[in-house]
């Protein structure tokens, strides 16, 4: 946990309160706060427990290095691979940064983009965004991994409802496996002519770069000592690469079971309801 | 960037760049490589698959799940636990029937995601999502990459599964369908296409100059769409399904232009899914659901937005 934030008994420390008591008060400068939260959103957020401290922003602008691959071999491209994962961590460590000076318990709505350079297809800007939050008691149980604020995709409703559920946010997890799928040749396309058959190299191409994505995202959440990963959502790339050429991007919110169950709220039963403007 | 992130880059960028090339790096990939060939072809998957989806089941590792927190709800009101995530894909070449292709290519896909599932011992799959892809390449054409995903999860008080239901459906949906008495089983697929001859050059009226409905095409249309929906209705049937929820279809229709040998002739294709379920007609209990009003519309995904999705 962070020093500065915290006594020595994991209460939040005198300025902490303070500052989070400047968020309330009116006149203060503390007491603005930036996020791109919408009005629902802001009022789960509360709901929830906790009080929006800033929007918190990491980039990298980030130079991919070259490989070669053999034009008739399925093969992970590991520098690319590496560059996509080493600059994604970098924008969130960043992220984590601003959100750690604002002495956040966490950042929720965690948005992660990649965009390619106008002038260079090997430059591209990764950049993280969300918005840090804090618990307003102060309670200490929801810092993430290491006691740095915990990250997560998840909107506003969604901590609320995590919370519901009986669980609390640890980190964002992520794999990514950039691939070159063979070529199968002219020979094997010219055998393909009026066949209706599976073409073995490109599925197992595609069915071990999606298992490598899954497998280091699994472990990454495994090192964080999470029980599950929830909301993980599957991307498929290619950044302008060659044609054969393909990132798996797996990402997702790490979570682990609440420790302490009283400062959730009453546990909530879902009741079916007709949305009439739906 | 800080001295540490600048250390990490370096020695990244070094460590990542000397891999490529070693050669027992590239005999690893290669015997990798040959296990998915083995294991595929046996309709299975590599041992270090089945070991990592059974450690996830018994909670070795820990699990993942496409479920939004609200999914997760289930567990406490319907004893619906979440395994895992699982996938299947096959990249199939259409040479004689892109009809028949595409049925395969769907089928073997969404086979290979139910093998997974029940290598976790899962009930059913959730919010299966079903993608496309294609690549320009020469070597690659009239083929495509069909890929199944969704999540592994097991009902308390099921009995044991040999073949997991298939449901596109969320996992709070598939609670609420279970609520209802009826139960998601698999997901129904049908494809259809066909060429139509037009020798006089009459289908399109681009000799006209009056508005006027092209009657010839939009019945080709509907003919082509009917008998993909017929083919979806049959294979619902094969399941011992009493109906389809949620269906999503795909529509294509391409011109190719005659010559002095040749007449114009059109193609068209259409491919319709749907979650298959069972349930008895005519026997309603009601839910009394309670009508709310959003004070936000939630966004739906839109097939405009994300063509590969189907």
């Amino acid at each position: 946990m962070d020093a500065t934030s915290t006594s020595s008994d994991g209460q939040l420390s005198h300025q902490a309160l303070e500052r989070l008591r400047g968020l309330r008060s009116e006149g203060s400068h503390e007491g603005i706060f930036t996020s791109d939260f919408s009005v629902n959103e802001f009022l789960m957020v509360r709901e929830a427990g906790f009080e929006p401290l800033g929007l918190v922003v990491g980039s990298c602008i980030y130079h991919v290095g070259v490989q070669y691959t053999s034009w008739s071999r399925n093969q992970e491209m590991t520098v690319l691979s590496q560059a996509m994962y080493h600059a994604r961590e970098l924008a969130m460590a960043r992220m984590e940064q601003e959100a750690s000076t604002l002495h956040a318990d966490g950042i929720v709505g965690v948005r992660l983009e990649v965009k390619r350079m106008e002038w260079d297809k090997d430059i591209l800007e990764f950049m993280a965004i969300g918005t840090a939050i804090a618990h307003s008691a102060g309670h200490p149980m929801f810092k993430g991994v290491g006691g740095k604020p915990f990250t997560s995709d998840l909107s506003g409703q969604d901590l609320w409802l995590l919370l519901q559920s009986g669980y609390r946010p640890l980190e964002m997890v992520m794999g990514s496996c950039v691939y070159h799928m063979a070529h199968q040749g002219v020979m094997k396309s010219l055998g393909n002519i009026g066949r209706n058959a599976e073409i073995e190299v490109f599925t197992q191409a595609l069915y071990d770069a999606r298992e490598l994505a899954m497998e280091r995202m699994q472990r990454e959440a495994g090192e964080a000592k999470a029980e599950g990963v929830v909301g993980v959502q599957l991307h498929e790339g290619s950044h302008n690469w060659q044609p054969h050429v393909i990132e798996f991007f797996a990402v997702g919110t790490a979570v682990t079971p609440v420790e302490d169950k009283s400062v959730l709220p009453e546990k909530l039963i879902p009741q079916i309801v007709l949305p009439v403007n739906d | 960037m800080s001295f540490k992130d600048l250390i990490k880059g370096v020695v990244g960028a070094v460590a990542a760049q000397a891999a490529p090339n070693d050669p027992a790096e590239l005999a690893r990939q290669d015997a990798r490589m040959a296990e998915w060939t083995q294991a595929l072809r046996h309709n299975s998957v590599p041992k270090f698959v089945s070991e990592r989806l059974r450690h996830t089941a018994v909670g070795r590792l820990p699990w993942v799940s496409t479920a939004s927190p609200a999914d997760l709800l289930t567990l406490r009101t319907h004893g619906i636990e979440t395994l895992g995530m699982v996938s299947g894909n096959c990249w199939f070449h259409f040479g004689y029937s892109w009809t028949e292709g595409h049925r395969d290519g769907w089928h073997t896909a969404i086979a290979r995601m139910q093998h997974e599932a029940a290598l976790m011992g899962a009930h059913a799959i959730v919010e299966v999502t079903l993608k496309t892809r294609e690549s320009g390449d020469a070597d690659a054409r009239s083929s495509m990459d069909y890929s199944a995903t969704g999540t592994a999860v097991k009902i308390a008080g099921f009995p044991e599964a040999t073949a997991p239901f298939v449901a596109t459906v969320s996992q709070l949906e598939f609670a609420r369908l279970l609520e209802a008495g009826i139960l998601p089983i698999g997901l129904a697929v049908g494809a259809y296409y066909e060429w139509m001859s037009d020798p006089y050059g009459w289908a399109d009226a681009s000799q006209s100059y009056f508005n006027q409905e092209l009657e010839v095409l939009a019945s080709f249309q509907k003919r082509v769409r009917k008998s993909a929906v017929d083919a979806m209705r049959d294979h619902a049937r094969t399941m011992r399904g009493t109906g389809v929820l949620g269906r999503v279809q795909f529509t294509e229709m391409f011109r190719e232009k005659g010559n002095n040998e040749e007449p114009t002739q059109y193609l068209c294709r259409h491919i319709a899914f749907g979650t298959v379920i069972q349930h008895r007609r005519n026997q309603h209990e009601s839910l009394r659901p309670r009508a709310v009003l959003l004070t936000r519309k939630s966004k739906i995904q839109s097939l405009e937005a994300s063509e590969s999705v189907i």
